[in-house]
């Protein structure tokens, strides 16, 4: 029994201290970890002052970007609302330029700047027969008031654009007499005269043949006038002219 | 009775210089190990020192402890209560204990010692 003991100790003593070793190995490795695990995470710690330092400046940067965000938002919305507001403005605006181009338009034909074309009528004034028994030839005559008082009733039932022997009339037209021929802007026109104005025929001609209008008128002044509708009067501009 | 202490520091210089990392989820069960190994440490000098030390009882002892401490972790997680602190607790409240008893042995046997020398 004792000798067995003896035989079997060394064998035991070493085993015994073989895993001694192993279990002192694997406590050691075990506490060495943890002791290394701890001071990694001490580095990334929320606790280190480093750590604190960045969070700080990253909640400043933060704090600025969300200002600036703010403030970039405030001003896009100020800034869209302008664009509405431009916007109402330009819708009004073009209605009104749509008006504005028309209103031009018919301005123009009335200046005569512009060639216009239309409907419109085409009256002849002719100086009446030689009268023998009269001594005065301006009894027959057209005169620059004749004219006029044509004019003048065209231009009210709504001519918009005249000429007389071809000369377009603008709005600071002068006509004058001299005798047998009228001067119109410095032109001299011959007997006889024919106006031509653009508009509604139906409109000028029944104006112009109210009882006891203009065309009584010249025909008690021993005028001969006549006139025609057409549906395509063409008129130069005056500027093209002179 | 130098070859524990050699491992021991070896084990330690292994530990430092493996660059192993564990997720933050498994340090509880880091720490539960430390406190698991210390208390076997601990436990296996105290039982030689009054010797009653065994071999079996000590390597059972270390890995059925951690295993157990492992496992009572393990299942505080899951079911959302600290169950490790129990573990932490009592291997605590072992460690000093048996720290105090190996203090109290030392102490004897210095004072055996002392005797003997004024006998001498």
């Amino acid at each position: 029994m004792k000798n067995n003991q003896r035989n079997n100790r060394p064998s035991l003593f070493q085993r015994k201290y073989f895993i001694m070793l192993i279990v002192s190995i694997m406590i050691g490795f075990i506490i060495g970890i943890s002791y290394n695990l701890t001071k990694d995470n001490k580095k990334l710690s929320s606790r280190s002052p480093i750590y604190l330092q960045q969070q700080e400046t990253y909640r400043e940067e933060l704090i600025t970007q969300q200002e600036r965000n703010k403030e970039l938002a405030d001003e896009l919305n100020h800034l869209q609302q302008t664009i509405r507001k431009y916007e109402k403005e330009l819708t009004s605006n073009a209605e009104q330029h749509e008006d504005l181009v028309a209103e031009a338009e018919r301005l123009r034909l009335l200046l005569g700047d512009i060639a216009g074309q239309g409907q419109g009528i085409r009256l002849t004034l002719a100086d009446g027969e030689y009268d023998p028994n009269s001594t005065n030839p301006n009894d027959y005559i057209v005169h620059e008031s004749h004219i006029f008082k044509v004019l003048t009733e065209l231009k009210i039932a709504g001519a918009e654009a005249i000429t007389i022997n071809g000369q377009r009339l603008k709005t600071n037209s002068y006509i004058s007499c001299n005798g047998p021929v009228i001067t119109i802007d410095g032109k001299q026109s011959p007997a006889p005269f024919v106006i031509e104005a653009i508009g509604e025929p139906d409109t000028l001609v029944s104006s112009l043949e109210i009882p006891g209008g203009v065309f009584d008128q010249l025909l008690n002044e021993r005028i001969n006038v006549t006139f025609e509708k057409s549906n395509l009067i063409s008129m130069p501009s005056n500027t093209a002219e002179s | 009775m130098w070859l524990p202490l050699l491992g021991l520091i070896l084990g330690i210089a292994l530990g430092l210089l493996t660059d192993i990392q564990i997720p933050a989820v498994y340090e509880n069960y880091l720490s539960i190990a430390v406190l698991a190994a210390l208390d076997t440490m601990f436990g296996g000098i105290r039982a030689k020192l009054q010797e009653v030390y065994d071999d079996k009882v000590f390597i059972s002892g270390f890995f059925f402890n951690i295993a157990l401490a492992a496992g009572l972790a393990f299942l505080g997680v899951h079911i959302g209560v600290d169950l490790y602190l129990a573990a932490i607790f009592a291997f605590g409240v072992r460690l000093f204990q048996n720290i105090a008893v190996i203090r109290r042995i030392l102490l004897t046997k210095l004072d055996e010692r002392k005797t003997k020398k004024q006998e001498k």
